[in-house]
């Protein structure tokens, strides 16, 4: 596979513009054979597009490495504390309600 | 650095391997964060990512305690989804105690409205849709901050459709030897938190959480085709943002 070089210019048909617009579909397997050949083939030809689509995917997984943000364990007691006593709360105004209504 | 050696294919896998006829009408591969990390360090071609394991039956007979009324049903779902939950609306809003507020207002909505969940979709993509509704309407109720210009970090392009801006650098590969990760999480999370609560709620769901298009228009009531046009254009902002901020051309 020859290497691309700086000054090779792809050809105007296959813009860096409508390669950019088909990485969506790229990276998720979603362009038709035909399509997925022409974008390689720039590719082969267009080494801003290589390092276009390499900081995309790059950008991809940084934001899929971010740190999971743990629910303090005061947060959790403090919501299962509510949702425990909540239900309850329901059912006895549901009863009070009731009674009231046959007094 | 001279440019040539910067852009150079050199050690970068611009063979694109054969890869497996795809049908265009397939479903789309679901990103797990680990199988999409995975992909995009091994791979330069599409992603091949493992698609999340569902569980429809465990999902209706949870869903059927919790018509019944029964709390422990409904602190069995707490203890499934809370942590992922708490994640998703952390980040969308940015501020620990509406966080704790957006969770709880949710698991209540679980237990009032469960009568009401028809199974038409998962119960994770029910618990997303209520997380982040109540997290975006936390979001329009505070105080608005300035929304920052997509275009400006967006791509650039000549009139004959070329990069306007060449060499586009790529930073790809030397931003974990450069930086510690610790920085690296603080540049993704200051980029992401610039994105519209919208854009970002979608982003969340897809590239941390690994919900497919699908869940996602599913969870936010959106066509696929406007979640997958916002995330595209969404990722194009935070690379753009990324490389401003790594003192690249957003373009």
């Amino acid at each position: 596979m020859p290497l691309a070089k700086r000054t090779s210019r792809p050809n105007v048909n296959d813009s860096c513009k409508k390669i950019t617009d088909l990485i969506f579909n790229y990276l998720t397997d979603r362009l038709t054979p035909a399509v997925r050949r022409e974008f390689e083939r720039h590719l082969r030809i267009c080494p801003d597009c290589v390092n276009f689509l390499n900081t995309y995917k790059k950008t991809i997984s940084l934001t899929g490495s971010l740190v999971i943000r743990e629910m303090p364990r005061n947060v959790r007691a403090t919501v299962l504390a509510f949702l425990r006593q909540k239900p309850h709360r329901i059912v006895v105004l549901f009863f009070s309600l009731l009674a009231q209504a046959t007094l | 650095m001279r440019p040539e050696e910067k852009t150079s294919y050199k050690d970068k896998e611009i063979t694109m391997p054969a890869m497996p006829a795809v049908e265009v009408s397939s479903p789309r591969i679901s990103m797990s964060r680990a199988g999409m990390r995975e992909a995009i360090v091994k791979r330069t071609g599409p992603m091949a990512v493992p698609r999340r394991r569902k569980s429809a039956s465990k999902d209706s007979e949870i869903i059927e305690r919790l018509k019944n009324g029964e709390q422990e049903a409904l602190e069995i779902v707490f203890n499934l989804y809370s942590r992922k939950l708490y994640s998703v609306a952390h980040r969308i809003l940015g501020e620990a105690a509406d966080t704790e507020e957006v969770i709880q207002d949710v698991f209540w909505t679980v237990y009032r409205k469960a009568k009401s969940f028809k199974g038409d979709s998962q119960l994770s993509t029910w618990l997303y849709r209520l997380t982040v509704n109540a997290a975006l309407g936390r979001v329009r109720r505070s105080k608005k901050k300035k929304e920052v210009e997509y275009e400006e970090f967006l791509p650039k392009f000549q009139e004959d459709g070329h990069h306007r801006v060449r060499p586009v650098v790529d930073w790809s590969d030397t931003l974990d030897e450069k930086y510690a990760q610790r920085e690296i999480q603080a540049l993704v999370g200051k980029a992401l938190d610039q994105l519209k609560p919208i854009d970002k709620s979608i982003m969340v769901l897809s590239d941390l959480e690994g919900l497919s298009d699908k869940e996602i228009s599913a969870a936010m009531n959106l066509t696929v085709s406007a979640v997958k046009t916002r995330l595209h254009r969404a990722r194009l902002f935070l690379r753009g943002n990324l490389a401003v901020q790594l003192g690249h051309s957003a373009a």
